[in-house]
């Protein structure tokens, strides 16, 4: 078995498959890309230009989405991490796995302009960041008034994985967790999974 | 629209949102604060600055009844005195380093903080036991959604089918709206002229915490509306 994790420290999606592999306790390399347009030879592994890429032996993989995903259904023999078998939770996992993808795109557009640009990020693109840490506020506040801990059903799964890195690291983009008390304590809950990792912009200290 | 006080006593959190040993980054009127429970529940709500270089001391940590700053270490007591300076751990810090506290209480399941330098009384007193519902933050001014609050109409369903709201409100920043065996608290803090939070309770023993937080829901929908207009 050889996991490769093509991997840049300070990219949000990375990071996604980063927790992943570390939720799973998966031995692996990662190779380190700067900030900046991909090398054509990583272009050639991933067409649209971008981090993060997993190679696991000769299959090629792209999307943090898509990545942690396949870890967790090629790698949890117990099926926790992705409960693909129940066809509700499967549903419910996959409305996250595409808001990690499409809606947090906002927040991760804005922290990136405002971490590597010399332009702030726009108004707009802060308040399309905060419209969808509004949708998880009121999903987290919904679930604790009737007992839930997580995204979905009983456990952590992969919804908490790449939901987690846009939210703890609002802040580089000037978006403060104070309007949001049940993803605060949400994120609290996760930072107790085994294997959590911390990245530049998350404290180790909490 | 009458302007809320400047001095007077505001929530800054459900009382549950803060665990013992964690602290919290908020506002009351742009003014940063720090409200932060110690190990043994004690809340505290601090300016957000620590004297040393200004970071805000609610991205720091709590070490017993000690607020830590994440910059440097710089830990201060209950009472906002600097007791250790890491770099100089044999020297006993100056009086003079010193975070402002604000007077702060726990009531109605609330935390409160009082905006001046003065402070009296406190929040009003309700005799039924109090339950968390959520807090929820509004792009509109604090005095928008105040009066908004008169005349929404209470969560449907949850009135046990009378449709009779009763709506008070004993303090600037407290609305009482009730109905047969419930009241729902709704503390308004004021972040900023352009945004509030409310801090919603359930006094009573009826009530549904998750129909209640809908209504909100659609309050803050409504209410920012018309705030765009």
């Amino acid at each position: 078995m050889s996991i490769v994790l093509y991997d840049n420290e300070l990219d949000d999606g990375c990071y996604k498959v980063r927790l992943m592999l570390a939720a799973l306790h998966l031995e692996h390399t990662r190779v380190p890309v700067g900030t900046g347009p991909l090398t054509p030879q990583l272009r050639r592994l991933n067409p649209r230009g971008t981090l993060p890429i997993l190679a696991d032996n000769d299959l090629i993989l792209h999307g943090g989405e898509a990545i942690a995903a396949f870890l967790a259904r090629r790698y949890d023999p117990l099926d926790r991490w992705f409960p693909a078998d129940d066809p509700v939770l499967f549903g419910q996992t996959m409305i996250w796995l595409s808001f990690g993808a499409e809606a947090l795109r906002s927040a991760s557009v804005a922290r990136r302009q405002a971490m590597f640009e010399v332009e702030a990020p726009s108004a707009r693109i802060i308040a399309a960041a905060r419209t969808s840490f509004r949708v998880m506020e009121d999903h987290m506040t919904a679930r604790r008034l009737t007992g839930g801990r997580w995204f979905v059903g009983e456990r952590p799964t992969v919804a908490d994985i790449v939901l987690f890195p846009a939210f703890a690291l609002s802040g580089d983009a000037g978006i403060e967790h104070d309007a949001y008390p049940a993803l605060r304590h949400w994120a609290r809950r996760f930072r107790t999974i085994p294997g959590f990792r911390t990245m530049p912009g998350i404290p180790d200290y909490y | 629209m009458t302007a809320l006080p400047p001095s007077a006593w505001y929530p800054v959190a459900l009382a549950a949102d803060i665990d013992p040993g964690t602290a919290n980054g908020t506002r009351l009127f742009d003014r940063e604060i720090v409200v932060w429970r110690d190990s043994a529940s004690v809340p505290h709500v601090w300016e957000d600055r620590c004297p040393h270089r200004g970071m805000r001391l609610s991205l720091g940590f709590v070490r017993g009844d000690h607020l830590a700053c994440l910059y440097h270490g710089w830990q201060y007591d209950a009472d906002g005195q600097c007791r250790l300076i890491p770099a100089h751990p044999q020297m006993s810090p100056p009086d003079t380093i010193r975070v402002p506290p604000l007077a702060s209480v726990e009531r109605l399941g609330m935390l409160w903080a009082h905006t001046g330098v003065e402070s009296s009384g406190g929040p009003p007193l309700e005799e039924r036991p109090v339950r968390p519902v959520r807090s929820i933050a509004v792009d509109c001014p604090p005095e928008a959604a105040l009066s908004r609050l008169g005349y929404f109409s209470g969560p449907t369903g949850d009135d046990g089918g009378s449709g009779d709201w009763t709506v008070a409100a004993p303090a600037p920043s407290l609305v009482v709206v009730g109905s047969g065996d419930h009241a729902i608290l709704i503390g308004i803090q004021p972040l900023s002229t352009r945004q509030c939070v409310l801090h919603a309770v359930i006094a009573g023993p009826g009530g549904d915490g998750l129909r209640i937080s809908h209504w909100l829901e659609e309050f803050r929908l409504a209410v920012e509306a018309e705030a765009v207009q």
